[in-house]
């Protein structure tokens, strides 16, 4: 039986990260107005709806079971430990915690979150659990389907959010939040489609981490009218993307531009590895020889706006299955490209059709410039926004472009690319040995220390398959004002791109 | 008058009938997807249907019309496909807010149009005439949305004289509803200003050069009264038509504007539910804005009538 009890000790460990700011809170008591940013406008406030970005607007009302300390580990937030025995994970839950509408927290309630998030299907992190129910009022129990070591840290994300029973029943929770957190929605103050306002929730269960009398996210698309409001002194803080504006940013006194753990690896996936319609695919050659050719530091420059890094490897600096050893793997080469070509079965070269949306155009003009250089044809082919991934996962396309978020957990690299059932799959390839072998070792332990070594040498596996093809890692950016960033009590979450509010206080 | 009226909003309707069908049918037509959006990357196919069948998408074209006409006729436009915020809600609260912007535009361009129309045709081929000339040729020329962050860049971001981005209702605060307004309503106005300038400088040259004109300066009738009393008042006739048409630019030019300076308005509603594939949303919108239209043709026709008793319906 694995049993990884969360000690206090770890909570302690995160607890004195934010401490200078829980102190400076508790003694002077809610205070002054913080306002963030966001770039996507609100869809919903139901966390297990929420499919995309958009977490800056639950964090204020909503708390999960775990949340992730700054140096990427889970420890306890709603819960106070876990222990995984195979299939079962039984989470302790914190007692004395209540709703901010009165309605008390227990292992029933937490249940019936989970059992809610699993029926509607959304929530990736949750695609492993098949039930929960309470083994003890505050012993939450929840059954897998599948060993799936990365459930925990899927409870830190909006898979963990709570929300209040009556919270679920209600048809128009998209609007009226109702969690544990410490601050809660007031709609009367709100603008449905400019500005979501929040103040402190007089029932919170830690009421010293209450550091501000009210907490505005402003919601921004428009990344120049962002930057301006930022400049204005508008907005305190704000999330943006590697894109001219927060280019600026970085340049302008005054601002700073934060680059958080996390964020963005953009790669080519070819997916046709077998060479069903673009038999080229099939040699390893011609793979290699692409990856070769793309020249990362002209990418990144010239369409990152030199806030990306190269990348060669699906995680990040930081993450603990980054491999350093990596790095350069597949580096710009074009001569060594140019000779994988000339060996392959295909030196004269070929055509295939890559999907793109608007967001993604300017990357792959760059990709095709490159591949060009090899004699390989990229046609692009427009498709509307939003349809992307569902289309990259038919057989429309041979090869396809998307994002990865840096830390998500290495089982589902495997789940989305290496299975022969894997969503991202489309034609079924069959995986090497070695990789399936490395992707089913990695699901036996929790442990990290155990499971870092795994899938270091699953990304060198890749690298040396190079059926995916990994191109630039662009890390979570945030910009803020100076006053924002010399606030002691601003803790940028992990992975996230959204301020810890625990402890959070005003600028003035 | 009041025939004119009544003929108006009884055209109202089946002009709004014909819009809601081509909005219908065009919106089916468009290939992205509003289910791949709702379920996100780790949607499956399962899901997929659900929510399909959820939101009625798997129902013929024109079945799902007809139920949308039905309750549309009692007043209720539907929900977001994305949340339950109702389309009339969504609506209503950001129409104050573009009609703010339109009306601030509005009195912008004429005021500033007319001025420099008029100051333009009563020295012909004088300085003040060719300064007018490049003028409305400039603010013709010049985006929107580019003048409107050059403003922001020189007003709010260097000068801190208005704000740069957001809204303030007039409810709230009139004096910052004003400051919120002024900024996004000149780079709205310009174009509108040039045009009208255009027009009031050909118009008025016309008329002054009118015997009656020249009869009432013989009189001895002050220049100003034979101006603003006799000419403008003449010369307003063709230039209403013109402001008619100003009107509706300035409605579909807020939807650029809106996004520039972060203001949550029709445009930002609208261009959202584009993106989104929101099709009750984008329904409800394309509605209000032709009915916004309508409205401003409706004005401009009484304005007309008003003061021309030759357009005046027998």
């Amino acid at each position: 039986m694995r049993n990884w009890i969360t000690t206090p000790v770890m909570s302690l460990a995160f607890a004195t990260v934010l401490s200078v700011g829980a102190a400076m809170a508790a003694a002077d008591g809610p205070a002054g107005t913080f306002k963030y940013a966001e770039q996507v406008k609100l869809i919903t406030m139901d966390p297990q709806q929420q499919s995309g970005s958009g977490v800056p607007y639950l964090r204020p009302v909503y708390e999960s079971l775990f949340e992730m300390s700054p140096d990427g580990k889970p420890v306890p937030l709603l819960a106070t430990g876990y222990k995984i025995d195979g299939l079962t994970v039984l989470i302790t839950l914190r007692e004395g915690v209540s709703f901010s509408n009165g309605e008390a927290f227990n292992a029933e309630v937490a249940a019936a979150n989970i059992n809610r998030g699993v029926k509607l299907g959304i929530i990736e992190g949750l695609k492993t659990v098949e039930s929960a129910d309470a083994a003890d009022p505050y012993t939450l129990r929840i059954k897998l389907s599948e060993a799936d070591p990365a459930i925990i840290d899927s409870l830190c994300f909006t898979g963990g959010m709570m929300l209040a029973p009556a919270a679920m029943a209600d048809p128009a929770i998209d609007r009226n939040p109702v969690g544990t957190g410490p601050y809660v929605h007031s709609k009367d103050q709100s603008r449905e489609g400019e500005v979501q306002v929040y103040t402190p929730n007089p029932t919170y269960w830690d009421k010293d981490q209450i550091g501000l009398a009210r907490y505005e996210v402003w919601e921004i698309p428009d990344d120049t009218a962002r930057l301006n409001a930022l400049k204005t002194g508008q907005i305190d803080a704000g999330n943006w993307l590697a894109n001219p504006q927060s280019a600026i940013i970085e340049r302008t006194a005054g601002l700073k531009l934060i680059r958080n753990t996390g964020g963005l690896n953009y790669h080519v996936i070819i997916s046709d590895r077998e060479g069903t319609v673009v038999p080229a695919f099939a040699d390893r050659n011609v793979r290699l020889a692409m990856a070769h050719s793309i020249d990362r530091a002209a990418f990144g420059k010239a369409v990152l706006f030199g806030l990306a890094d190269d990348s060669y490897q699906p995680y990040a600096k930081g993450n603990w299955a980054y491999d350093p050893a990596l790095e350069g793997v597949y580096a710009f080469d074009l001569a060594k490209a140019r000779e994988l070509m000339a060996q392959s079965k295909f030196p004269d070269g070929f055509a295939f059709d890559m999907p793109s949306i608007p967001i993604y155009q300017s990357r792959l003009e760059a990709l095709a410039g490159f591949f060009k250089e090899i004699n390989i044809t990229m046609n692009i082919v427009p498709l509307e926004p939003g349809t992307l991934a569902r289309r990259s996962r038919t057989t429309d396309f041979p090869a396809t472009n998307l994002v990865w978020n840096t830390n998500t957990d290495p089982k589902f690299l495997a789940l989305r690319y290496i299975y022969e059932d894997g969503a991202y799959n489309p034609f079924k390839a069959k995986p090497s040995d070695e990789l399936l072998s490395l992707a089913k070792a990695g699901l036996e332990s929790v442990e990290t220390d155990q499971r870092g070594p795994i899938y270091r040498k699953m990304a060198a596996r890749l690298a040396e398959e190079a059926f995916l093809i990994f191109v630039a890692n662009s890390p979570i950016l945030i910009g803020t004002s100076e006053k924002t960033a010399a606030n002691p009590t601003v803790v940028y979450r992990y992975g996230e791109d959204s301020i810890n509010l625990r402890g959070l206080k005003s600028n003035d | 008058m009041l025939k004119l009226i009544v003929q108006r909003l009884l055209a109202l309707v089946p002009l709004l009938f014909i819009v809601s069908v081509l909005t219908f049918s065009f919106t089916s037509l468009l290939p992205s997807d509003p289910v791949d959006l709702i379920i996100g990357d780790a949607g499956t196919q399962e899901q997929y249907e659900m929510v399909r069948h959820r939101l009625g998408l798997d129902e013929p074209v024109h079945l799902r019309y007809l139920q949308w006409l039905g309750r549309a006729v009692q007043g209720d436009l539907g929900t977001s496909f994305f949340n339950s915020v109702s389309v009339t809600g969504a609506v209503m609260q950001r129409l104050p807010v573009t009609l703010s912007l339109t009306v601030m535009s509005a009195i912008i361009a004429i005021v500033i149009g007319v001025a420099a129309g008029v100051a333009a045709a009563l020295r012909p081929r004088s300085w003040i005439d060719r300064f007018a000339t490049l003028g409305a040729t400039f603010g013709q020329a010049v985006p929107n949305f580019w003048f409107g962050l050059i403003l922001v860049a020189i007003f709010a971001v260097n000068l801190r004289w208005f704000p740069a981005t957001g809204f303030t209702p007039l409810t709230q605060s009139p004096w910052e509803w004003l400051r919120s307004v002024i900024l996004p309503s000149i780079a709205l106005g310009t174009s509108s200003s040039a045009a009208i300038a255009r027009q009031v400088r050909s118009a008025m040259v016309g008329v002054l050069q009118q015997d009656y004109i020249r009869a009432a300066r013989a009189q001895g009738l002050p220049f100003r009264r034979v101006i603003f009393r006799h000419a403008l008042t003449n010369a307003m006739v063709p230039v209403v038509a013109v402001l008619s048409f100003q009107i509706t630019v300035l409605l579909g030019g807020a939807l650029i504007v809106e996004q520039v300076f972060a203001i949550n308005g029709l445009g930002t509603l609208a261009i959202g539910a584009v993106r989104q594939q929101d099709i009750p949303m984008l329904q409800g919108l394309v509605l209000v804005m032709v009915a916004l239209v309508v409205a401003v043709q409706l004005a401009t026709d009484v304005i007309y009538g008003l003061i021309n008793p030759k357009a005046r319906p027998s």
